[in-house]
């Protein structure tokens, strides 16, 4: 089934350091939420070993993160696809970082994903609210980043 | 043959089911109750997508947990065995248990996983790795027609595994004559029968004895016989266990795939190898689904609401492999009229592939969609002529004096008094009393409709439909056996040569066992040898047990019951004709005097010197039935299908409220006619059960698909089953019409209720909605389905009060 996700949070930091930290295979590890590991594969490519639990449902996912058509310090599209014990997903979507006159960056994002095997046919009611659960998580650990300086150091 | 069914001592008798006793204290033994020392587990990698090449399979990870045993690839499994029967001449449909190469269907086996445990082999096959290629997919019947379409066998060439007109009739001459037409579509939704026993087989290879042991909840036909032929090994190298209770079935218990897979893991591995599906196996890849179809329906009537002639064509959505979906546009054509007089019809019977999972058999065999597409149809003329649906049906039924009746594809319909038993139902239910309380219910805000459905039920089921759709099949015969053996000391046993799935089979072989021989059925223990010791049986399939496993019991009984006489009415003096048989004693009729069935025994056991000359001793007796008017091979697009029409009619109330739209079902009254009832409480058990399958049939129950070929209902939380909140008290007016055809008059039961409740129910919903200018042509009719378009409705309505 498809899923269209789509949105923008503010992070306060600069746009360069955001996109640092988009870019650093170290600081992805610790936001995506159930991330393990993350090995580049290539030039923006990784591997990503992720272990995933939500509500009842738990399991272990193997995927492929890649970066494409980068126009730093701005826009950037990442494709992930991945498969595991609860199914299989892969998805589109675009980032663009947008400088705030407040200050801080307006982090919008837009995509498009898609997902079959056990997390489709048995948990297809709550896919849009686990998606928007988990990528709440994402932005929560992203921000906890800025907030506690973890990011810039690695930056430096 | 038949008699009158006051001569009955046991036969419609209020007797115990004798299987309940074990089934109510827990005492049934079902395939996962068998246990094989040394047995391993198999648990499958199922297909992410649904179509795609299969570049790699990598079990290396898998086999490296302790415990894993090994990783079977589809295909090293196709250098191993054949591919499974298919019943068409599609050659290059080739299906084999594990997908080989290309993957047909999200869910589709790619590799099976075997280990100590199946909670072991589960694990391991997650970390099976599989490297695929994306094909383009399809999912719907109608894209599958187009040429352009992917094709889900590129080999076969197109998605098109049959395509069939038949013309029975003046098809054209009369819709010329008749003043009035009408054309509709209503689609049947993919659904089945759910039991809650999953499939389960475990088969063990003897290399010492070369056999190989089978013990699954299997339902099928031919079970050993395909066994033998995938594995390339002999019959009677095959031993299927058929004291193994099943639990349900209605046609999905067919398994072949899974017990080619694990026999030939078990000889491979040289132990016993178990596969018990869970539900999502079950759901998403166990050969569980039923029909899913799209009817186009012409009709050819006058004003009094009199059917000439229709054209009906049914587009049947088989999925990925042939499987028994084609046949199920088959085995209608015997009753393509239902109870009418329809003079003419024209059916094109399409079946096509689509990558979704494969279609079985379900409980009717195509009748119950078609009997809803035929049903609808008559509601129609009713609406068009403006008539009461149920006088529409009177005018058109068949009179009970005109049967046998011949339809116009080639079946004699064998009786039936379907006036009568509408008069009954119609007084039962107080007709206008109802339609009162469904007008009383309408001016209090609610919608409310009554839904009428006279089906048929053809039963006796012989396998005509496999030669009329395809012509190299020449089979003429569905026949199944019984023996009875007396022992020495004088009890008797009958054996019947087939699984159960709750059809009381063992009730029904000692009820007419001991009606012929009169003597207590408790007397009479009934059992099933396995597959090298049984008799020919064709299976409980298409409602035929009552007709052919009773009618076995009661030839071979009376072949017995010959026995005895001869061999007492010798002991007595007299000429065989001079003497009869009485609860167990032969008497000499004249004279008076008799001999005891202790007696007669033991003559015939231990007393050679005084039996008749010619008399082989012992008394052990087998008769092998042929399906009684089942003599000939189709000919001209005709065929004589099943011997017995058994009928029900059905009248339902149905209240909805209009903001909320979950139909209830206030009132549902089946009048039911199977011929002379064996035994009623299974009767009665079947009607109830059917009703409750077909309100999940028109209500409910879909396996439903995405646009990316993904399954979306792999549980019951979202392939919804009815409960006791959507399945009403049923009441039942029971009506006797005796088949000229049977032993005792009797036809079938096993699909009645559900033949006609999706016809009933839908149709009480259209009636409901009928002033708001909308139908719902397509099941199942699910709630947000009918709030949402009375809302649409509703709003479009008072938007023309507004603008007017």
């Amino acid at each position: 089934m498809k899923l269209d996700i789509a949105g923008s949070e503010t992070i306060q930091t600069d746009v360069e350091s955001l996109w640092t930290a988009l870019n650093d295979p170290a600081v992805l590890t610790r936001c995506i939420p159930g991330c393990k590991a993350m090995t580049e594969t290539g030039p923006d490519a990784y591997k990503v070993d992720m272990q995933l639990r939500v509500a009842a449902v738990g399991g272990s996912f193997e995927g492929e993160i890649a970066l494409s058509d980068k126009q730093p310090p701005r826009t950037c599209h990442i494709s992930v696809s991945g498969a595991g014990s609860l199914g299989h997903g892969n998805g589109s979507a675009k980032f663009e970082i947008i400088p705030q006159e407040a200050g801080g960056c307006l982090l919008a994002y837009e995509g498009v994903g898609e997902v079959g095997g056990l997390v489709a046919g048995v948990g297809q009611r709550i896919l849009g609210s686990v998606s928007k659960h988990l990528i709440g998580r994402f932005f929560t650990a992203l921000r906890k980043e800025f907030e506690t300086g973890q990011a810039l150091g690695a930056a430096e | 043959m038949s008699a009158k069914p006051s001569q009955f001592r046991f036969v419609s008798s209020n007797r115990r089911v004798r299987e309940d006793r074990r089934f109510v204290a827990g005492h049934g033994r079902y395939v996962a109750d068998v246990v094989v020392e040394g047995m391993l587990h198999v648990a499958l990698v199922p297909s992410r997508y649904p179509a795609a090449r299969i570049i790699s399979i990598d079990g290396a990870a898998a086999l490296a947990m302790p415990g894993v045993h090994y990783v079977l690839t589809g295909e090293e499994l196709a250098g191993g065995v054949d591919q499974l029967m298919n019943g068409l001449e599609t050659p290059n449909v080739k299906r084999y248990p594990l997908a080989v190469g290309h993957t047909r269907y999200a869910g589709e086996w790619i590799a099976a996983v075997v280990a100590d445990t199946r909670a072991l082999a589960e694990d391991a096959a997650e970390k099976v790795r599989v490297e695929y290629e994306v094909l383009p997919y399809l999912t719907k019947a109608e894209e599958a027609l187009d040429p352009s379409s992917p094709p889900v066998h590129p080999a076969h060439g197109s998605n098109v595994l049959l395509d069939k007109q038949f013309v029975w009739g003046e098809v054209d001459k009369h819709f010329a004559e008749s003043p009035r037409h009408l054309s509709f579509r209503v689609t049947w939704g993919r659904n089945s029968t759910v039991p809650i026993e999953t499939f389960g087989v475990t088969a063990s290879w003897d290399p010492w004895r070369e056999m190989l042991d089978v013990w699954a909840s299997i339902q099928m036909p031919k079970y050993s016989d395909q066994i033998s032929r995938a594995l390339r090994i002999p019959t009677n190298s095959v031993r299927v266990h058929q004291d193994v209770d099943v639990g349900g079935s209605y046609g999905v218990k067919r398994g072949i795939k899974h017990t080619v897979l694990v026999s030939y893991l078990s000889r491979r591995l040289n132990r016993p190898v178990r596969l018990l599906e869970d539900r999502l196996e079950n759901m998403r890849s166990g050969d569980a689904h039923g029909p899913e179809r799209i009817f186009d329906v012409d009709i050819a009537f006058n004003d009094e609401g009199i059917v000439k002639s229709m054209k009906m064509r049914a587009l049947d959505n088989a999925g990925a492999y042939a499987g028994r979906a084609p046949f199920q546009l088959g085995k209608p054509i015997g009753a393509i009229v239902g109870p009418y007089k329809i003079e003419s019809v024209a059916y094109r019977a399409q079946s096509v592939t689509t990558n979704k999972a494969v279609q079985e058999a379900v409980r009717g065999f195509g009748q119950s969609p078609t009997n809803y597409a035929i049903e609808t149809a008559i509601n129609k003329v009713a609406q068009a002529c403006g008539l009461d649906p149920v006088e529409v049906r009177r005018r058109n039924f068949i009179r009970k004096e005109e049967f046998p009746y011949l339809i116009p594809s080639g079946t004699h319909y064998d009786s039936g008094d379907y006036h009568t038993v509408a008069d009954k139902v119609m007084a039962h239910v107080d007709y206008d009393a109802l339609k009162a309380e469904r007008d009383r219910l309408r001016a209090s805000g609610m919608l409310a409709g009554i839904g009428i459905a006279a089906c048929l039920e053809p039963s006796g089921g012989n396998s005509s439909f496999e030669p009329l759709l395809n012509e190299k099949n020449t089979t003429t015969t569905w026949m199944d056996s019984a023996r009875i053996n007396v022992d020495g000391p004088g009890f008797v046993t009958v054996t019947i040569h087939t699984t159960s799935s709750g059809q009381g089979h063992e009730t029904l072989a000692a009820t007419v066992v001991a009606e012929v021989l009169q003597i207590d059925p408790d007397r009479i223990r009934v059992v099933r040898p396995d597959t090298l010791a049984s008799l020919p049986s064709n299976s409980p399939v298409g409602s035929r047990m009552a007709i052919m496993l009773g009618g076995a019991c009661f030839h071979a009984a009376e072949k017995l019951k010959a026995k005895f006489i001869k061999i007492g009415a010798h002991q007595l003096g007299v000429a065989p004709e001079d003497a009869t048989y009485d609860t167990g004693a032969v008497i000499d009729v004249a004279g008076g005097k008799r001999i005891e069935w202790a007696d007669l025994v033991n003559l015939a056991h231990r007393q050679f010197h005084l039996l008749p000359p010619d008399t082989e001793p012992g008394l052990e007796v087998t008769h092998v039935m042929q399906v009684p008017t089942g003599t000939k091979l189709p000919e001209n697009g005709r065929v004589q299908m099943y011997p017995c029409h058994s009928f029900e009619f059905h009248c339902v109330l149905v209240a909805l409220d209009p903001d909320i739209g979950k139909p209830e079902i206030r009132r549902y009254v089946i009048g039911h006619d199977c011929g002379t009832v064996i035994n009623p409480h299974i009767v009665k058990g079947m009607t109830l059960g059917g009703i409750a399958h077909g309100i999940g049939a028109t209500l409910l129950e879909e396996f439903v698909y995405d646009d990316e070929g993904q399954m979306l209902t792999q549980s019951f939380m979202d392939y919804l089953l009815p409960s006791s909140h959507e399945v009403p008290e049923v009441e039942i007016v029971h009506h006797v019409t005796p088949s000229p055809f049977t032993v005792f008059g009797q036809k079938g039961s096993g699909e009645s209720g559900y033949l006609g409740a999706p016809a009933a129910v839908s149709g009480a919903i259209n009636d409901a909605v009928a002033d708001l200018g909308i139908t719902f042509d397509k099941l199942p009719i699910r709630i947000y389905a009918i709030s949402d378009a009375v809302a649409a409705a509703r709003a479009k309505l008072n938007q023309e009060k507004q603008s007017a």
